[in-house]
């Protein structure tokens, strides 16, 4: 029996007027990927961001690797990774400088240079944050986020931006980042992305936990909701996803394509 | 120490590769004091009252250093990192953003010295400089200029929604003071209407302490600009606090 490494446990998000999370609850096991899915505005980044601590829940508690996220949070980074969505860095800084600046702020760090060189970014060295394209900025990000030598290793929409090749390098990096005892929490809306690397899955929409289980479990769950018809198509995760999505009327022709 | 020294350097690289922060911190003061010094030359004159043109100017031009470094660089730079998350992602590990803001700040006041040194050392080959002033009374007038100065930048920084209103705050207050202080121009060249203008603004008070202290009068003859100055400081640090705690930095 593996580990808790995540419990998240009737977590709400309030801000102001809106309720971006509403009771939601689950866990995460030690060295597993576990994806987040759903449309925008679901509540993904609000609660990955509580689990960051660094948003505090309006109620409900959240563990993470043994400590409250948001109360011991220095500690707590020691030993995780972050990628987010829409951080930038500073643009006169040289990639090199990116990596020591970082670097610097944990005890033992991984070397730089190594994943430079793992993640195809080591001719960049030496080129200004601002000169790299949104692709190599984004694999930048993922080289800090495993600069601690994460035990978890959270990443908000991965691999946004890259390109078909350098996605599927990314996704063959983690598994073998996963393989080696680390545990992903991923945030994607490429769900070819979740279905090749996630064990299990969160759907969320509106803040609403809609399913949490392995991807064999998700298929069957969608299979559950659409009609005969439709489940004689042979659909992958993805038009799977659109035929239980809120707004299944307006894509429904573009799935049955 | 090794995160401290780091995090310092590239920081300070940073600086020197903005071409408006580096240019107006180490080459126009020193340029502006080549300049007035070939036309005016560094004799004793009434008008200064007994003093030489590069003698008085040397402490107003420190005060346009301040100005560079309190209201445009350290401002600037502190709203960049805010508008593009940086500050967030510096958060998310075990230094938080609060070291590197102190780091900033030290690196802002370090090449707020560094240019002070630059002018001297200009002012001592090119005119021979002398100053009769105390180096403790001096390094009291500079530290609580700087202080003051800064205080402002910060409170811009916290104030403003987004790094182009305090882009905007920055450079109309910056340029406002430059001219209107006697930080460029003496103000014995200016009209009283001019004058009158120039005692609403923080860095006139800081040219005057600086021009006093630097040719040997007696701090507790300043006190009226300590006070402000002080002052000037504490209301905009706390104010800053307060809506920076106020701030979303998500």
């Amino acid at each position: 029996m593996k580990n808790k490494i995540v419990t998240v446990n009737n977590l709400s998000i309030q801000y102001k007027t809106t309720t971006a999370v509403q009771n939601l609850s689950f866990s995460i096991k030690e060295q597993e990927i576990y994806a987040i899915i759903g449309p925008n505005g679901a509540g993904k980044t609000s609660t990955v961001e509580c689990i960051e601590g660094l948003r505090m829940p309006s109620s409900g508690k959240v563990s993470v690797l043994g400590v409250t996220p948001h109360l011991n949070r220095k500690r707590m980074y020691k030993q995780m990774g972050i990628q987010l969505q829409e951080a930038d860095y500073p643009d006169k800084m040289k990639v090199k400088e990116l990596c020591i600046y970082f670097s610097a702020f944990y005890d033992h760090p991984a070397d730089w240079r190594l994943l430079l060189k793992q993640l195809d970014l080591q001719k960049r060295e030496n080129t200004l944050i601002k000169k790299l394209s949104g692709g190599e900025k984004r694999k930048l990000s993922i080289l800090l986020a495993l600069l601690p030598k994460p035990k978890l290793l959270i990443l908000d929409e991965l691999t946004t931006g890259l390109d078909p090749e350098a996605r599927r390098m990314m996704w063959q990096s983690l598994l073998n980042i996963r393989n080696a005892g680390t545990t992903i929490l991923l945030v994607s809306h490429y769900l070819d992305e979740v279905e090749h690397l996630a064990d299990r899955l969160l759907y969320l929409v509106d803040g609403h936990k809609q399913f949490e289980g392995t991807l064999e479990e998700f298929r069957q769950y969608a299979e559950n909701q659409i009609t005969p018809s439709e489940r004689k198509h042979n659909l992958n995760l993805e038009q799977l996803y659109l035929l239980v999505s809120p707004k299944k009327g307006a894509l429904l022709s573009e799935v049955m394509k | 120490m090794t995160k401290i020294y780091h995090t310092f350097m590239i920081e300070m690289k940073l600086y020197t590769r903005d071409f408006f922060s580096f240019f107006f911190t180490f080459a126009f003061p020193s340029l502006l004091l080549l300049l007035y010094g070939s036309i005016y030359g560094n004799e004793p004159t009434v008008y200064f009252d007994g003093y030489g043109t590069i003698d008085v100017s040397i402490p107003a031009y420190c005060a346009m250093i301040i100005g560079v470094t309190g209201l445009m660089a350290f401002p600037l730079t502190l709203a960049h990192y805010k508008e593009h998350q940086i500050y967030k992602r510096l958060d998310a590990t075990p230094v938080g953003k609060g070291f590197v803001i102190w780091i900033q700040t030290a690196v802002n006041i370090i090449m707020t010295l560094l240019g002070f040194l630059l002018l001297f050392i200009v002012g001592k080959l090119a005119y021979d400089v002398e100053y009769e002033g105390e180096l403790w009374a001096i390094s009291i007038a500079i530290l609580l200029s700087i202080a003051a100065i800064f205080s402002i930048g910060f409170l811009f920084t916290s104030i403003a929604r987004d790094s182009k209103m305090t882009n905007l705050l920055c450079y109309l207050s910056y340029f406002l003071m430059l001219f209107l202080s006697g930080a460029t121009m003496p103000k014995e060249m200016f009209s009283d209407t001019l004058l009158s203008i120039s005692k609403f603004l923080p860095l006139t008070y800081v040219v005057d302490l600086l021009q006093g202290t630097f040719n040997g009068e007696a701090l507790h003859e300043y006190n009226f600009e300590i006070g402000m100055l002080a002052g000037i400081c504490l209301l905009c640090s706390l104010m800053g606090a307060i809506f920076y705690k106020r701030k979303n930095w998500a």
